[in-house]
């Protein structure tokens, strides 16, 4: 079975996040970027029906020359090779043009059984771009996989929580699942797999190899002037709360006769205060 | 490009019109209607569904496009896509909104991509420019920074919006019914659902629910759960938790609120014993008025609080759940 997997670099939002001077993105000079998170997910799903059904895992990015790493670190967790869409625009580019262009170069890969992104990338906080992938490759997809029950050469069965429910819905391959954080345990890359990860190919597209013309977009859709939608504004939220912390006379926790005056002061403000009740 | 703004009618496992639909009819009507001059339009699409018309009017949509196809029956995004579509395609509205639900988070994506539109997702606020292009605010980077989206013109302007964002409000017309013709066949529809499962719940649905208590981790048991039950259904409240407590097994998964979960904005939010991780308070920072109880008096979530008891759960709950039942008798 050849499996794609879509990745993406992220910064990680673990750390602190500020504006960058231009008041139009996040500030990156300090920052840590990593393997997008949900990504992960996609990848060890991949691994794991590798495993049980053989054949190949493909590593496909688009991002700057530091999003090899990314790529690297899912070859370090199994994946056998990796696609690096290498160009320094993509970072301001909307997610329409970004799954036009990732989906033609997987479509130059022979073969193609199953395609398995994250659910979401984490900066940019976009649930989209794997569902505009599935629609350019023309692949059904199935979002939100919380459990694979099924896969075998032909079709894949998988469940997927909704709103009020949930459903088991089959497929045939190929097809394009995103990955929530639920449905597996990513393996660690031991030292060795780092190491054998560093010899793994990597094919390495610039923009000059892209069919822009089959794709029906320009070569300018690439960058901020060329998206659909573009980034305008960052600001980091103010939390403004009213803060009304009612402790015990120790300054911790009410205990005894405290309880019942904390509750009542708390039902007084949520009534008269806050007029929520 | 036409002058018309549409609003999709989202449905519920019942059938039921979801109130974020009527919540962006309402917007739509107020901020964006006299600015970009057209009417105001509702898309309903499903099985059997035509009698809902009549409710997309009570909130102000003049025009009603109906897609009755027994292909959009139940969980069916294949379909919706088709359908959707084509309808905008065909017409070329100005700017596309709906709720943000596990539906058309699945759904809405591929119509953009299909139809070339400009796509923003779960906004929290929206706004027009001076040359009526859509602007639209959402959070990003783990919910620690706000973005500000701007749509070029030349497309349309598609969003979905986080429920209980905008307040509903009644604004009757009488609706003028277009029945549209949507091809789908059984060759169409790639997915196919295998089993549906519904959970039927008196609570309401945490998405929409106007007052949430939700618990973490600290519970320590799916029984302990029962208190946080306790006090939802005291409060006629949707029933939530951490990723936390739903990963050690204390309730399922569709409670889960936050990064991975769902995104709520209820008008009260009780956060029990939850220490207000980032990966959670992305999934409800935006709630009007939140209360925490919690035992440490050191925890985070007080400083993200409106009010809050420091204390032991179990010992502050029966009684805060007995309080508030008189308090709401009164």
């Amino acid at each position: 079975m050849k499996i794609v997997v879509f990745v993406s670099q992220t910064l990680d939002t673990e750390a602190r996040v500020a504006v960058s001077s231009s008041g139009d993105s996040v500030a990156t000079d300090d920052v840590k970027w990593i393997l997008n998170p949900y990504d992960e997910f996609a990848v060890e799903e991949a691994i794991q029906t590798k495993e049980k059904l053989g054949g190949e895992v493909i590593v496909v990015s688009a991002g700057p020359a530091r999003g090899i790493d990314a790529i690297r670190q899912a070859l370090a967790m199994g994946a056998d090779s990796g696609v690096h869409i290498k160009d320094d625009g993509f970072a301001e580019t909307d997610n329409y043009t970004i799954a036009k262009i990732v989906a033609s170069e997987i479509k130059k890969i022979d073969g193609v059984d199953f395609v398995l992104t994250g659910m979401k990338i984490i900066d940019d906080e976009s649930v989209q771009v794997g569902i505009q992938l599935a629609e350019e490759l023309g692949l059904p997809h199935v979002s939100l996989v919380s459990k694979v029950v099924e896969v075998d050469a032909s079709k894949l069965v998988c469940q997927k929580e909704i709103d009020g429910g949930s459903v088991v819905v089959e497929v045939p391959l190929p097809a394009l699942i995103t990955c929530p954080d639920a449905m597996n345990e990513p393996r660690y890359a031991s030292l060795p797999n780092i190491m054998k990860a560093k010899k793994k190919p990597v094919n390495e597209v610039t923009l000059d190899d892209i069919d822009f013309d089959t794709l029906g977009i320009s070569r300018d859709a690439v960058g901020k002037s060329g998206s659909k939608v573009t980034t305008v504004k960052i600001e980091v939220p103010v939390i403004d709360r009213k803060l009304k912390i009612i402790k015990g006379s120790d300054d911790t926790t009410v205990k005894g006769e405290e309880i019942a005056q904390a509750v009542q002061e708390l039902v007084q403000l949520l009534r008269d205060d806050a007029k929520v009740l | 490009m036409s002058n018309e703004i549409w609003v999709i009618a989202d449905m519920k496992m019942d059938g039921s019109i979801r109130k974020v639909s009527f919540e962006a009819l309402s917007e739509a009507k107020r901020s964006m209607q006299s600015k970009i001059g057209g009417p105001l339009c509702a898309v309903l699409m499903g099985s059997g569904v035509a009698d809902k018309a009549e409710a997309l009017g009570k909130y102000g949509a003049e025009k009603v496009y109906v897609v009755d196809n027994a292909h959009l029956k139940d969980f069916n995004p294949d379909g919706y896509v088709k359908a959707l579509s084509e309808l905008v395609a065909k017409h070329q509205p100005h700017i596309v909104l709906a709720g943000n639900t596990s539906f058309t988070e699945d759904y809405i994506p591929r119509v953009a991509a299909r139809t070339g539109s400009g796509l923003a997702m779960e906004a929290i606020d929206m706004g027009l420019t001076d040359d009526n292009r859509l602007t639209v605010k959402r959070y990003s980077h783990s919910s620690k920074a706000i973005s500000e989206i701007e749509f070029k013109a030349g497309n349309t302007m598609m969003a979905t919006i986080r429920p209980n964002t905008y307040k509903e409000e009644e604004s009757p017309v009488s609706p003028e019914v277009i029945n549209e013709q949507v091809d789908i066949s059984d060759a169409d529809i790639k997915v196919k659902v295998v089993n549906l499962e519904t959970k039927m719940s008196d609570r309401p649905e945490l998405t929409e629910a106007e007052r949430v208590v939700a618990g973490g981790r600290g519970l320590g048991s799916e029984e302990n759960f029962k208190y946080i039950y306790d006090l939802a259904d005291v409060l006629s409240a949707a029933a939530g938790a951490t990723r936390a407590a739903v990963d050690a097994g204390y309730c399922p998964y569709d409670m889960q609120v936050g990064q991975t979960g769902k995104a709520v904005s209820p008008t009260l939010y009780f956060a029990v014993a939850i220490s207000g991780a980032v990966q959670h308070f992305s999934g409800m920072g935006t709630s009007k008025v939140i209360v925490s109880i919690n035992k440490d008096p050191e925890t985070p979530i007080f400083a993200k609080s409106d009010y809050a008891i420091c204390g032991d759960l179990f010992e502050v709950l029966p009684v805060l759940s007995e309080e508030l039942k008189k308090a709401l008798a009164e």
